[in-house]
């Protein structure tokens, strides 16, 4: 069965809110799954592990500490919805031709989408690296160089984002659909429900307005 | 050139037009999504052919209608079921419907339509595939579907005020889209110019469902008595159209797409100042205008509405075009900016009901004026959707002291202020509103109080010692949600509805109506403050009569026309 890329932004919108981060931060993770997953790339697995590692724990301790030359933080790994929005936030700046180095953070590939915007919000050419991966945003389309496999890590040391002039590898070319694991939606699901109100009486006979006889 | 003739009429202000009170004025327009889908059917010569109707004497099978156009065609696939009467309800948690529907991209072959079948009867849950567009569902309105096959099997034609009392022989519930239930994502049909423009595949999923409809209805008369059954008048047949029964769930969705919002108001109000700054008419628009301000006069008289609330409002709009007919017989429509005259007439003397009917009437005669703004009409929401964090907080704050001024001067304390949580209920993902006092749901709330959270996010700013929007979010992620809307509603605006959509005393259906006036509907039919009824493509030509029609049909026929 192959997914909507509406339904993985919903599933996976919901599920960030349901995990904790606010809303501001789940949109935008809504948005940063389904890209990835149109990019053909295991964007819900990467988000299921990333909501399991963070699950309660305060979106403003997650990203770095100071938007200096070096993003880190104190609690472990950065996230990478907190660390990809301020990159994103930032896009005059790498435009500029500032650059920055992250890390130690989890999943790296979550941050490809935020600088995919922040590319195409000003039209400077960026690029994202880490363990010999290098993605590149120009003109609107998206080159891997990925030789070592290294697109998919769960944790890296460091990833570095920076303008760039070269067109290292292949164009990706989008999807229409998704495919996401099971185990990722199974995962996505069970933080999704926490934003669901249970059902009760009072809420069914009144919360959307009925009441009245609608079989005329 | 003197100097009037060079007057510029900018358009309305956002304070002015983004009021719930005006927004639940709202009319549809020439703009409208219905209007601008028959126009193009007929603009492009699109064909539209029942291709199967394998329906029994029970009522129960199914049918297949093609719209062919210039590079696609599109088949609206109905299944028709023989449902109990106990099991009829419009709510979206109902799971069960006397015909379901879903739009398919081309033409359906024999395997498509029995996996189908075993899913589109299903509706939320079944699954549909990227084969397919849309996902929807109707119930028969008992009483005039009763009275109709009745009447045609006896071999006369159905009572007027029966048809004129009702308006539908059914009515659809949820009309679903864009990659719903597993269906096509907008994104990969939007480069297609008949599905560029807002909810094009969901109006002509609609449009196809009152051809199937009334061809049903003639079918059950025919096969309750094949020797006697006759057809619908034409004309009679006209003055069906689809209903619709819409709830909460519309509401959300306005505040959930700030830029699609402001694309339709924008277009709305720049068409309004167009018409408003023509410096004179000709007198045939003139007398074009009185017309189509007299079929109004004649909607507004047959707007029915069983609710108070909507009972007093059309009360108002009947003594506005009573009074607008008035001022029409003497006024002169041709010379000193007529229209902008005509409009501060109207500011002056009308209800809100009145004046957005006169918005509306405004752009009919001039079709080659403001037509072209339909194209402007859907949003690029990507586009406006990252935050730009290198603003100074300094700025972000002074944007939320204009576009929120209205919420920055309430006094949120007030139990009234933010008594209302809007959540998502776990039965069928339905949304709902509730008492934030009464009820343990505000873990559950959405963020569909824009007003709200712009105060807070106001109040944080005032000591927040970061220079930059960045470095602020960054500390307080909370506050990304009414960044990012704040700095939308900068750039755009009519992105922001302009109120309190948590008070106590605010009517869900204002939000309704105006997403549905968009649509293009009539005769809203508010049951409760939070869902409505409506009458789609009342009075719209047939397939076959597209060509002679065209797209003046929405204001009922003069009595007496050749229509």
């Amino acid at each position: 069965m192959t997914w909507s890329l509406n339904e993985i932004e919903a599933l996976s919108r919901k599920a960030t809110r349901g995990a904790g981060y606010p809303w501001g931060l789940a949109e935008e993770a809504g948005r940063a799954a389904r890209w990835t997953c149109a990019a053909g790339w295991p964007g819900a697995l990467a988000l299921a592990d990333v909501l399991t590692r963070n699950d309660g724990v305060p979106a403003n301790t997650l990203g770095p500490q100071t938007l200096g030359e070096t993003w880190t933080t104190s609690a472990g790994l950065l996230c990478p919805l907190v660390t990809g929005a301020a990159l994103c936030d930032l896009a005059a700046d790498w435009a500029a031709g500032r650059s920055v180095t992250l890390g130690p953070g989890a999943w790296p590939l979550l941050l490809v989408p935020y600088m995919v915007w922040a590319a195409d919000r000003t039209g400077a050419p960026l690029s994202l690296d880490w363990h010999g991966c290098t993605i590149t945003r120009a003109d609107g389309k998206t080159l891997l160089d990925d030789p070592g496999a290294a697109l998919d890590r769960a944790e890296t040391d460091t990833v570095h984002l920076s303008t760039t002039e070269a067109r290292a590898g292949t164009v990706l070319t989008r999807l229409y659909r998704a495919t996401p694991m099971p185990q990722a939606v199974a995962i996505l699901d069970t933080f999704a429900q926490r934003t669901y109100a249970p059902e009760t009486e009072a809420s069914r006979l009144t919360g959307a307005g009925a009441g009245l006889v609608d079989n005329d | 050139m003197d100097q009037a003739a060079q007057q510029t009429i900018q358009p309305r202000d956002p304070d002015t037009v983004m009021t719930l009170a005006r927004l639940g004025a709202a009319h549809q327009t020439r703009l409208s999504f219905m209007r601008q889908l028959l126009r193009r059917l007929v603009r492009d010569d699109w064909t539209i052919t029942q291709t199967s109707f394998d329906i029994d004497a029970g009522g129960v099978g199914h049918a297949v209608y093609t719209a062919q156009g210039p590079d696609h065609a599109y088949s609206l696939v109905a299944f028709a079921h023989d449902l109990p009467a106990d099991q009829r309800s419009d709510r979206v948690i109902a799971t069960a419907w006397d015909a379901t529907f879903t739009l398919f991209d081309g033409i359906p072959t024999k395997t498509d339509i029995a996996r189908l079948r075993d899913n589109v009867p299903l509706q939320e849950s079944g699954r549909i595939s990227d084969r397919e567009l849309s996902l929807s569902r109707a119930n028969r309105s008992v009483r005039l579907w009763d009275h109709v096959v009745g009447a045609l099997s006896q071999g006369h034609q159905p009572d007027e005020e029966q048809v004129r009392a009702v308006g539908y022989l059914m009515r659809t519930t949820a009309v679903y889209g864009s990659g719903k239930f597993g269906a096509a994502d907008r994104e990969q049909t939007r480069h297609r110019p008949e599905c560029a423009g807002p909810f094009q595949i969901e109006m002509l999923s609609v449009y196809l469902t009152r051809c199937f409809v009334m061809d049903l209805v003639e079918h059950m008369a025919r096969a309750r008595a094949p020797k006697t059954a006759v057809p619908l008048d034409p004309a009679l047949r006209r003055r069906f159209g689809i209903g619709n029964s819409t709830g909460l769930g519309m509401a959300p969705f306005l505040v959930n797409h700030p830029a699609l919002l402001n694309a339709w108001v924008a277009a709305r109000e720049e068409a309004l100042a167009r018409v408003r700054s023509q410096p004179a008419a000709p007198e045939a628009t003139a007398q074009a205008f009185r017309r189509f301000a007299a079929r109004a006069q004649v909607h507004a008289e047959g707007w029915h509405s069983a609710h108070p609330m909507q009972i007093e409002k059309c009360n108002a709009l009947r003594t506005d075009m009573t009074a607008l007919m008035a001022h029409l017989d003497t006024a002169d429509l041709t010379t000193d900016h007529p229209w902008n005259r005509l409009w501060l007439w109207g500011e002056a003397h009308l209800s809100l009901e009145g004046q957005e009917q006169l918005a509306s009437l405004l752009l009919e005669p001039y079709g080659d004026l403001v037509d072209d703004l339909t194209r402007c009409m859907a949003a690029d929401e990507q586009a406006s959707f990252p935050i730009d964090g290198t603003m100074s907080t300094n700025r972000l704050k002074a944007i939320i002291e204009d576009v929120y001024a209205w919420a920055l001067g309430l006094d949120w304390t007030a139990p009234d202020a933010q008594a209302r949580v809007w959540y998502t209920s776990q039965a069928k993902l339905e949304p709902r509103l509730g008492e934030r006092a009464l009820e343990p749901i505000e873990p559950y709330e959405q963020p569909l109080g824009p007003g709200r959270d712009a105060v807070l996010a106001h109040a944080a700013l005032r000591d927040a010692p970061q220079a930059t929007v960045a470095e602020f979010l960054l500390a307080h992620p909370r506050h990304r949600h009414i960044a990012r809307r704040a700095q939308i509603a900068a750039r755009l605006p009519y992105a922001e509805i302009r109120d309190n959509t948590l008070s106590a005393d605010m009517l869900p259906v204002d939000m309704l109506r105006l997403k549905l006036s968009f649509f293009g509907a009539c005769h809203f039919d508010p049951r409760s403050d939070r869902w409505l009824r409506i009458n789609m493509f009342q009075h719209a030509p047939f397939p076959h009569e597209l060509a002679e029609m065209g797209d003046d049909w929405t204001l009922p026929p003069l009595p007496g026309s050749a229509q």
